[in-house]
Protein backbone atom coordinates (compact mmCIF):
# COMPACT_ATOMS: atom_id res chain seq x y z
CA UNK A 1 0.00 0.00 0.00
CA UNK A 2 1.75 3.12 -0.86
CA UNK A 3 1.71 5.64 1.99
CA UNK A 4 -0.20 8.82 1.11
CA UNK A 5 -0.19 11.83 4.14
CA UNK A 6 3.32 11.41 5.59
CA UNK A 7 4.99 13.93 3.25
CA UNK A 8 7.13 10.55 1.08
CA UNK A 9 5.25 11.41 -2.40
CA UNK A 10 6.67 15.00 -1.76
CA UNK A 11 10.26 14.18 -1.76
CA UNK A 12 12.65 15.04 -4.54
CA UNK A 13 13.28 11.77 -6.34
CA UNK A 14 15.88 13.87 -8.92
CA UNK A 15 17.49 13.99 -5.47
CA UNK A 16 16.42 11.01 -4.01
CA UNK A 17 18.22 8.94 -6.20
CA UNK A 18 21.40 7.56 -4.29
CA UNK A 19 24.05 8.52 -7.30
CA UNK A 20 22.77 12.14 -7.97
CA UNK A 21 22.24 12.05 -3.82
CA UNK A 22 26.19 11.19 -3.65
CA UNK A 23 26.48 14.07 -6.06
CA UNK A 24 24.37 16.79 -4.21
CA UNK A 25 25.96 15.84 -1.00
CA UNK A 26 29.66 16.69 -2.17
CA UNK A 27 28.83 19.86 -3.74
CA UNK A 28 26.72 20.43 -1.00
CA UNK A 29 29.64 20.82 1.51
CA UNK A 30 32.10 23.23 -0.58
CA UNK A 31 31.66 26.21 -3.11
CA UNK A 32 32.83 24.44 -6.38
CA UNK A 33 34.95 21.31 -7.47
CA UNK A 34 35.84 20.45 -10.60
CA UNK A 35 34.58 16.93 -12.46
CA UNK A 36 37.85 14.60 -12.07
CA UNK A 37 37.31 15.79 -7.56
CA UNK A 38 34.03 14.90 -8.06
CA UNK A 39 34.94 11.61 -9.79
CA UNK A 40 37.27 11.23 -7.29
CA UNK A 41 35.17 11.60 -4.12
CA UNK A 42 32.71 9.63 -5.58
CA UNK A 43 34.00 7.03 -7.01
CA UNK A 44 31.73 6.89 -10.09
CA UNK A 45 33.00 6.56 -13.24
CA UNK A 46 33.12 9.09 -15.84
CA UNK A 47 30.43 8.19 -17.90
CA UNK A 48 28.14 7.51 -14.83
CA UNK A 49 29.02 10.70 -13.25
CA UNK A 50 28.36 12.65 -16.71
CA UNK A 51 24.98 11.60 -17.33
CA UNK A 52 23.73 12.10 -13.93
CA UNK A 53 25.16 15.52 -13.95
CA UNK A 54 23.51 16.75 -16.94
CA UNK A 55 20.59 15.56 -15.31
CA UNK A 56 20.68 17.89 -12.17
CA UNK A 57 21.87 20.56 -14.87
CA UNK A 58 18.83 20.45 -16.39
CA UNK A 59 16.46 20.46 -13.28
CA UNK A 60 18.73 23.81 -12.50
CA UNK A 61 20.35 22.40 -9.18
CA UNK A 62 24.32 22.23 -11.13
CA UNK A 63 25.97 24.66 -12.64
CA UNK A 64 28.33 23.97 -15.22
CA UNK A 65 31.17 26.30 -16.01
CA UNK A 66 33.83 25.44 -18.89
CA UNK A 67 36.93 27.81 -18.29
CA UNK A 68 40.76 27.12 -18.79
CA UNK A 69 43.13 26.93 -16.09
CA UNK A 70 46.45 27.03 -17.18
CA UNK A 71 45.84 26.57 -20.76
CA UNK A 72 44.01 23.67 -19.95
CA UNK A 73 40.02 23.16 -20.16
CA UNK A 74 38.63 22.66 -17.12
CA UNK A 75 35.03 22.12 -15.95
CA UNK A 76 33.70 23.69 -12.71
CA UNK A 77 30.67 22.71 -10.72
CA UNK A 78 29.09 23.72 -8.33
CA UNK A 79 25.23 24.26 -6.84
CA UNK A 80 22.75 26.69 -8.17
CA UNK A 81 20.93 28.85 -5.15
CA UNK A 82 17.88 26.61 -6.50
CA UNK A 83 20.09 23.69 -5.79
CA UNK A 84 20.94 24.32 -2.20
CA UNK A 85 17.43 25.18 -1.53
CA UNK A 86 15.99 21.83 -3.12
CA UNK A 87 18.82 19.90 -1.15
CA UNK A 88 17.86 21.43 2.59
CA UNK A 89 14.02 20.85 1.26
CA UNK A 90 15.12 17.37 0.75
CA UNK A 91 17.15 16.85 4.04
CA UNK A 92 13.86 18.53 6.11
CA UNK A 93 11.49 16.08 4.36
CA UNK A 94 13.81 12.90 4.65
CA UNK A 95 14.42 14.26 8.35
CA UNK A 96 11.08 14.37 8.91
CA UNK A 97 9.92 11.36 7.93
CA UNK A 98 12.41 9.14 9.60
CA UNK A 99 11.38 11.23 12.90
CA UNK A 100 8.06 9.85 12.54
CA UNK A 101 8.48 6.44 12.38
CA UNK A 102 8.29 4.27 15.76
CA UNK A 103 11.47 3.28 17.66
CA UNK B 1 26.78 4.04 0.63
CA UNK B 2 25.38 7.15 0.85
CA UNK B 3 23.48 6.82 3.57
CA UNK B 4 26.28 6.37 5.64
CA UNK B 5 27.59 9.34 5.02
CA UNK B 6 26.69 12.11 7.09
CA UNK B 7 27.83 15.40 5.56
CA UNK B 8 29.99 16.58 8.13
CA UNK B 9 32.02 12.97 7.52
CA UNK B 10 31.99 14.05 3.51
CA UNK B 11 33.42 17.61 4.29
CA UNK B 12 36.21 16.12 6.64
CA UNK B 13 36.55 13.84 3.83
CA UNK B 14 36.80 16.71 1.40
CA UNK B 15 39.83 19.03 3.45
CA UNK B 16 41.59 15.58 4.24
CA UNK B 17 41.61 14.44 0.10
CA UNK B 18 42.66 18.23 -0.67
CA UNK B 19 45.44 17.83 1.77
CA UNK B 20 46.63 14.46 1.48
CA UNK B 21 49.66 15.50 -0.67
CA UNK B 22 52.18 16.72 1.72
CA UNK B 23 53.05 19.58 0.19
CA UNK B 24 51.11 21.59 3.70
CA UNK B 25 54.33 19.18 5.82
CA UNK B 26 56.48 19.77 3.56
CA UNK B 27 55.86 23.93 3.66
CA UNK B 28 55.43 23.95 7.80
CA UNK B 29 57.97 22.05 7.47
CA UNK B 30 60.19 24.53 5.73
CA UNK B 31 59.18 26.97 7.76
CA UNK B 32 60.60 25.96 11.02
CA UNK B 33 63.72 24.66 9.11
CA UNK B 34 64.25 28.34 7.52
CA UNK B 35 63.58 29.68 11.19
CA UNK B 36 66.01 27.86 13.08
CA UNK B 37 68.80 28.49 10.08
CA UNK B 38 67.44 32.18 10.47
CA UNK B 39 68.44 31.98 14.39
CA UNK B 40 71.82 30.19 13.09
CA UNK B 41 72.75 33.30 10.50
CA UNK B 42 71.70 35.76 13.11
CA UNK B 43 74.44 34.25 15.50
CA UNK B 44 77.10 33.82 12.57
CA UNK B 45 76.46 37.74 11.08
CA UNK B 46 74.96 39.19 13.91
CA UNK B 47 72.02 40.52 11.91
CA UNK B 48 68.97 40.41 12.92
CA UNK B 49 67.78 37.82 10.22
CA UNK B 50 65.20 35.71 12.84
CA UNK B 51 63.40 38.62 13.25
CA UNK B 52 61.87 39.50 9.70
CA UNK B 53 62.34 36.11 8.89
CA UNK B 54 58.50 34.56 9.82
CA UNK B 55 57.28 37.44 7.74
CA UNK B 56 59.85 36.90 4.55
CA UNK B 57 58.94 32.73 4.51
CA UNK B 58 55.42 33.25 4.14
CA UNK B 59 55.85 35.77 1.73
CA UNK B 60 58.19 33.07 -0.44
CA UNK B 61 56.17 29.96 1.06
CA UNK B 62 52.65 30.84 0.72
CA UNK B 63 52.41 31.34 -3.33
CA UNK B 64 55.03 27.87 -3.50
CA UNK B 65 52.11 26.29 -1.68
CA UNK B 66 49.69 27.16 -4.15
CA UNK B 67 51.72 27.22 -7.12
CA UNK B 68 52.88 22.83 -6.00
CA UNK B 69 49.38 22.79 -5.55
CA UNK B 70 48.14 23.49 -8.89
CA UNK B 71 51.40 21.40 -10.68
CA UNK B 72 51.04 19.00 -8.51
CA UNK B 73 48.01 17.89 -6.91
CA UNK B 74 45.06 19.56 -9.37
CA UNK B 75 46.07 17.20 -12.22
CA UNK B 76 45.96 14.65 -9.91
CA UNK B 77 42.53 14.40 -8.33
CA UNK B 78 41.38 17.98 -9.72
CA UNK B 79 40.62 20.71 -8.46
CA UNK B 80 37.75 21.97 -5.44
CA UNK B 81 37.28 25.19 -3.97
CA UNK B 82 36.82 24.69 -0.10
CA UNK B 83 34.56 27.75 0.06
CA UNK B 84 33.51 30.40 2.81
CA UNK B 85 32.89 28.12 5.14
CA UNK B 86 36.16 26.31 5.07
CA UNK B 87 37.84 29.38 4.78
CA UNK B 88 35.65 31.39 8.04
CA UNK B 89 37.02 28.27 10.04
CA UNK B 90 41.09 28.40 9.47
CA UNK B 91 40.23 32.38 9.25
CA UNK B 92 38.47 32.45 12.70
CA UNK B 93 41.60 29.97 13.88
CA UNK B 94 44.23 32.12 12.50
CA UNK B 95 42.50 35.18 14.28
CA UNK B 96 42.08 33.39 17.64
CA UNK B 97 45.71 32.53 17.64
CA UNK B 98 46.90 35.93 16.82
CA UNK B 99 45.24 37.69 19.90
CA UNK B 100 46.43 35.05 21.83
CA UNK B 101 49.63 35.80 20.49
CA UNK B 102 49.17 39.26 21.65
CA UNK B 103 47.58 38.43 25.03
CA UNK B 104 50.92 36.66 25.31
CA UNK B 105 53.17 39.23 24.45
CA UNK B 106 51.52 41.87 26.37
CA UNK B 107 51.85 39.56 29.59
CA UNK B 108 55.40 38.68 28.74
CA UNK B 109 56.55 42.01 28.06
CA UNK B 110 54.44 43.52 31.35
CA UNK B 111 56.01 40.41 33.87
CA UNK B 112 59.66 41.74 32.02
CA UNK B 113 59.64 45.37 32.46
CA UNK B 114 57.90 45.12 35.83
CA UNK B 115 60.29 45.79 38.71
CA UNK B 116 60.27 43.91 41.51
CA UNK B 117 58.77 40.57 39.67
CA UNK B 118 58.45 37.37 41.89
CA UNK B 119 61.32 35.33 41.18
CA UNK B 120 59.30 32.42 40.33
CA UNK B 121 57.52 34.10 37.86
CA UNK B 122 60.75 34.60 36.30
CA UNK B 123 61.46 30.76 36.64
CA UNK B 124 58.60 29.52 35.30
CA UNK B 125 58.80 32.06 32.32
CA UNK B 126 62.75 32.11 30.91
CA UNK B 127 63.88 28.72 32.67
CA UNK B 128 61.23 26.24 31.14
CA UNK B 129 61.13 28.21 28.14
CA UNK B 130 61.85 26.26 25.53
CA UNK B 131 59.11 23.60 27.26
CA UNK B 132 56.68 26.29 27.13
CA UNK B 133 57.32 26.84 23.09
CA UNK B 134 56.89 23.25 22.89
CA UNK B 135 52.79 23.59 24.49
CA UNK B 136 52.31 26.21 22.30
CA UNK B 137 53.35 23.89 19.16
CA UNK B 138 51.52 21.00 20.47
CA UNK B 139 48.54 23.30 21.38
CA UNK B 140 48.47 25.20 17.95
CA UNK B 141 49.56 21.74 16.00
CA UNK B 142 45.52 19.89 17.60
CA UNK B 143 43.86 22.94 16.86
CA UNK B 144 45.06 22.83 13.55
CA UNK B 145 44.83 19.05 13.05
CA UNK B 146 41.13 19.27 14.52
CA UNK B 147 39.90 22.77 12.12
CA UNK B 148 41.65 20.94 9.19
CA UNK B 149 40.69 17.38 9.93
CA UNK B 150 44.77 16.28 9.64
CA UNK B 151 45.46 13.93 12.34
CA UNK B 152 49.46 14.18 11.80
CA UNK B 153 49.20 17.74 12.60
CA UNK B 154 48.44 16.39 16.61
CA UNK B 155 51.68 14.29 15.74
CA UNK B 156 53.71 17.30 14.64
CA UNK B 157 52.57 19.23 17.66
CA UNK B 158 53.55 16.51 20.24
CA UNK B 159 56.77 15.49 18.68
CA UNK B 160 57.66 18.91 18.87
CA UNK B 161 56.54 19.29 22.60
CA UNK B 162 58.54 15.73 23.56
CA UNK B 163 61.48 17.04 21.40
CA UNK B 164 61.32 20.34 23.13
CA UNK B 165 61.43 18.92 26.45
CA UNK B 166 64.26 16.48 25.72
CA UNK B 167 66.08 19.19 24.73
CA UNK B 168 65.32 21.58 27.65
CA UNK B 169 66.80 18.44 29.88
CA UNK B 170 69.83 17.94 27.25
CA UNK B 171 70.31 21.88 27.19
CA UNK B 172 70.43 21.35 23.09
CA UNK B 173 70.06 24.65 21.60
CA UNK B 174 66.74 25.77 20.42
CA UNK B 175 68.09 26.56 16.65
CA UNK B 176 68.97 23.30 16.09
CA UNK B 177 65.92 21.82 17.58
CA UNK B 178 63.92 23.53 15.09
CA UNK B 179 66.11 22.30 12.25
CA UNK B 180 65.54 19.19 13.67
CA UNK B 181 61.70 19.34 13.69
CA UNK B 182 61.82 21.07 10.59
CA UNK B 183 63.99 18.39 8.93
CA UNK B 184 61.30 15.23 10.56
CA UNK B 185 58.36 17.50 9.12
CA UNK B 186 59.72 17.81 5.70
CA UNK B 187 60.65 14.29 5.39
CA UNK B 188 57.28 13.16 6.90
CA UNK B 189 55.70 15.42 3.60
CA UNK B 190 58.36 14.21 1.19
CA UNK B 191 56.70 10.42 1.82
CA UNK B 192 53.16 11.60 1.57
CA UNK B 193 53.91 13.35 -1.55
CA UNK B 194 55.84 10.29 -3.07
CA UNK B 195 53.13 8.17 -2.01
CA UNK B 196 50.11 10.53 -3.22
CA UNK B 197 51.79 10.77 -6.96
CA UNK B 198 51.94 7.11 -7.04
CA UNK B 199 48.46 6.34 -6.06
CA UNK B 200 47.46 9.39 -8.05
CA UNK B 201 48.85 9.68 -11.55
CA UNK B 202 48.47 12.45 -14.07
CA UNK B 203 44.68 11.62 -15.41
CA UNK B 204 44.75 13.84 -18.70
CA UNK B 205 41.69 15.80 -19.75
CA UNK B 206 39.85 14.24 -17.18
CA UNK B 207 38.47 17.52 -15.65
CA UNK B 208 36.90 17.71 -19.21
CA UNK B 209 34.21 15.52 -19.04
CA UNK B 210 31.18 16.83 -17.30
CA UNK B 211 28.29 17.03 -19.02
CA UNK B 212 29.72 16.72 -22.40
Amino acid sequence: MPPSDDGIQNIDRLIHEPSRLTIMMHLYVVESADFQFLQHQTGMTPGNLSSHLRKLEDAGYVEVTKEFMDRTPHTALKLTKKGREAFKQYRKSVKKIIDKLPE
Amino acid sequence: MTKQNTLREIEKKTYISYHQDGLIDIIVGLYALTFGLGIIVDQLLDFNFAVIMPGIIVVILLPLWLYAKRKITMPRIGYVNIGTKGSNKLFALFLGLAVAGLGVFFLFTMVTFESGRPEWIETILFQYGMIWIGLGAAVIGSMFAYTMGLKRLHGYGLLTLALFVVGYFLSFPFQYLLLLIGSIIIASGVALLIQFINRYPVQKGASENAAQ
